[in-house]
């Protein structure tokens, strides 16, 4: 016989199924998305989706990415370094709050792809920035990898410190945020040229620093607190002697250390000496050592290329793929006797110089703002002190006087091929001078007397 | 109700008795002890792989018992033919199917309490209790993982009468994984603007008819507590009715369909 379905039992399972739909979407949802998504915090990437590489390792996701990181350190130490660009990856979707594992990986990616002659691959700056960010994004509750980013700007990249003031601030909002690590966005705020800024930093630090020694009387306290006021007298000190106070209150600056501004005298020649390898000699007026020349050769058509650099932070994607077809070298010449002469190798590493374009710049740029302190009480911290007859700039870097100078160059010089194969490739500034020894330094009465503090010159 | 419960006691007895289980079971709780030496594997990060660790222990040998446990229960009982002792007596096949049920989430949530204790016992060592409120909190995870082993013991309940063991147990497992993706492959879908919007809507069709057990998966706070859960305790609340919801949904569906069956 067969059995009858009860009407009450279809009932109550439609409405059940009514009940659970509801429930599923109106109530349950949302609430996971936000809260309990093992992937929140969208990631911006091509791949596949954390959630759902998550999902498939379930509950293990954690243990799989130490495992993986721990396999990362082991071709660290092997110095297999491209191995462990997609374990940084793979490390960072499946566990986004790995903290370490991004400020290892910025800094690996940032720092560790070099040539044979330690320069790094800075093709892979927006990547590792790129991480950074994505690191933020995941883990906004502490500050370390919105520290870290800064340091990237602060440190590797060099240049554009409103982006190092930018995340040392946020990290400074963190509640975790290490009390020595504070001290730096005062150091940014200098680079940045702000240096009202940079000295109420100092203030506010130096007031909770003598707080906080008077609650404990440790030695790191103390210590941390005499830094403090140490930096901050030196701020006080080179803001007058450098003119910026007269400047804030409108009086001329004549008598102040950077006034009149310094001509360096800047003048270079590129000589390719074998295919790839060029060697740069040219002249810098300033005697004191600690001077550093930016040198660029990249692509004519580089992406996002800007003066003797690039838009760093152009992409939020973290791409460890970098443009493998372009070429972007970039090295420092530092000044000694007022002359740089340095050869700088590209032939060793056909991957990270293919040099595959028709059309190269080379680009030298001098910018205060990353100079030593001795060398800025002259020049201050955006270049007041610093002129060029030649090649001063004022429209390169925003509020910023600096020393800039671009020459176009070819593949075929730079590999010495076609017409150049039986020819030396050399290309100049027009106030570079060949014959003298001494060319283009000028008369030694030009040389540079830098003021120190203490009011010797320096030389 | 006093057949469902003299069944479910029964079923526990038989469940406590199964050597297999009790291997699982051993196995599981081993992991668990030995979890803490896993702390090497990220610095800075034990207390996270320490606790992720466990859970996922907690959650996959829990898994692996619900399902075994259960898509046997009914086709052996019919086979060796227990089954017409049973029903020979006052009592409903719905109260032999209820029954089973119950006695069947029982087994697991003294199988569950145990790895918890475990778990705890081992969190609160490694520690050197130095907060043992960790310890409670922890505990949400796998009050939570019982109410997903419980749905999913359920769908095998479900489908153990229709079809056979071996082919149950695929179907058991599938839909599990199938409703573990489903949040997270919804969330992609209704993420990526791409997607065309018929996809979104089949994708939103299935996430809301489908048992949904990634709504369970709550260890990633717990793991990682950087970010205060605000109405934590609704949801724990929704979810756990919804949970009550859809068991009551497929074991009405299992008894529709039990009831019909030739045994």
């Amino acid at each position: 016989m067969k059995r009858r379905t009860s009407p009450l039992l279809l009932g109550v399972l439609a409405f059940a199924f009514l009940c659970q739909g509801l429930l599923q979407r109106l109530v349950i949802f949302d609430t996971w998305s936000k809260d309990y998504n093992p992937g929140k915090g969208k990631m911006f990437t091509g791949a596949m989706s954390p959630d759902q590489m998550l999902a498939v390792l379930g509950g293990f996701r954690e243990i799989t990415a130490g495992i993986l990181w721990v396999k990362a350190d082991t071709f660290f130490d092997q110095g297999n370094y491209d191995a462990i660009l997609p374990l940084i990856r793979l490390v960072t979707l499946l566990d986004p709050n790995e903290i370490d594992v991004y400020a290892t990986g910025m800094w690996h990616i940032g720092y560790n792809f070099t040539d044979e002659e330690q320069r790094s691959d800075r093709r892979y700056i927006p990547s590792a920035l790129a991480l950074g960010k994505e690191g933020t994004r995941q883990n906004p509750d502490t500050y370390e990898l919105f520290f870290e980013e800064g340091w990237l700007w602060y440190h590797k990249i060099d240049d554009d410190y409103d982006n190092a003031v930018k995340w040392f601030k946020e990290a400074q909002t963190k509640k975790d945020m290490m009390t020595a690590r504070k001290n730096l966005l005062g150091m940014a705020y200098q680079r940045t040229g702000q240096i009202g800024n940079s000295i109420d930093t100092y203030y506010n630090l130096y007031d909770e620093a003598v707080k906080r020694y008077q609650t404990e009387n440790a030695f790191g306290n103390h210590q941390n607190r005499d830094t403090l006021e140490s930096n901050l007298d030196n701020m006080l000190v080179r803001k007058v002697q450098r003119g910026v106070q007269a400047e804030l209150e409108k009086r001329p600056l004549t008598g102040y250390d950077a006034d009149p501004p310094f001509d360096v005298g800047f003048s270079v020649k590129a000589t390719v000496v074998e295919p790839n390898i060029i060697r740069f000699e040219g002249t810098w007026n300033v005697l004191p050592v600690g001077t550093r020349i930016r040198v660029v050769l990249r692509d004519a058509d580089y992406p996002h290329a800007k003066a003797a650099g690039m838009e760093w932070d152009y992409s939020s994607d973290v791409n460890l793929d970098p443009p493998r077809d372009r070429t972007f070298m970039q090295e420092q010449l530092f000044v000694k006797n007022r002359r740089f002469n340095k050869k700088v190798d590209m032939s060793k590493d056909p991957t990270m110089y293919p040099f595959t374009s028709d059309k190269y710049v080379l680009e030298f740029y001098y910018n205060p703002r990353s100079a030593p302190p001795h060398i800025q009480d002259k020049f201050s911290w955006s270049g007041e002190g610093l002129t060029d007859k030649n090649y001063l700039r004022t429209d390169v870097r925003p509020n910023q006087r600096v020393v800039f100078c671009s020459i176009p160059i070819t593949r075929d010089m730079v590999k010495r091929r076609g017409e150049w194969v039986d020819k030396v490739p050399v290309v100049k500034t027009q106030n570079y001078l060949e014959s003298a020894p001494d060319a283009g330094r000028g008369d030694d009465d030009a040389v540079l007397k830098i003021p120190s503090l203490r009011g010797s010159s320096g030389k | 109700m006093r057949p469902i419960l003299a069944i479910a006691s029964t079923t526990v007895g038989e469940a406590i008795r199964r050597k297999v289980l009790l291997i699982i079971l051993l196995i599981g709780v081993l992991f668990i002890v030995v979890a803490p030496g896993l702390g090497i594997l990220s610095a800075r990060s034990e207390t996270t792989v320490l606790k992720s660790f466990m859970l996922g222990v907690i959650q996959g040998v829990s898994a692996i018992i619900a399902v075994i446990l259960t898509v046997y229960m009914i086709p052996n009982e019919i086979e060796r033919r227990t089954i017409y002792t049973i029903l020979s007596k006052p009592v409903q096949r719905w109260h032999f199917l209820v029954g089973k049920y119950f006695g069947a989430v029982a087994s697991l949530f003294l199988m569950m309490v145990l790895m918890s204790a475990v778990m705890g016992l081992m969190f609160f060592l490694q520690q050197q209790s130095k907060n043992p409120g960790e310890v409670a909190e922890l505990m949400k995870g796998p009050m939570m993982y019982f109410v997903q082993m419980s749905l999913l013991a359920a769908v095998a309940i479900c489908f153990s009468t229709f079809v056979a063991p071996l082919v149950n147990f695929f179907l058991t497992v599938g839909v599990f994984l199938v409703g573990v993706f489903f949040n997270p492959l919804f969330q992609s879908l209704q993420d990526n603007q791409n997607t065309a919007p018929m996809v979104k809507g089949i994708a939103r069709l299935v996430n809301t008819v489908l048992p949904n057990f990634a709504n369970y998966n709550v260890q990633n706070p717990l793991i990682n507590p950087t970010s205060a859960i605000q109405n934590e305790g609704r949801y724990y609340l929704g979810i756990t009715v919804y949970g009550v919801v859809y068991i009551g949904i497929l074991l009405i569906i299992g008894i529709l369909i039990f009831d019909r069956r030739e045994v």
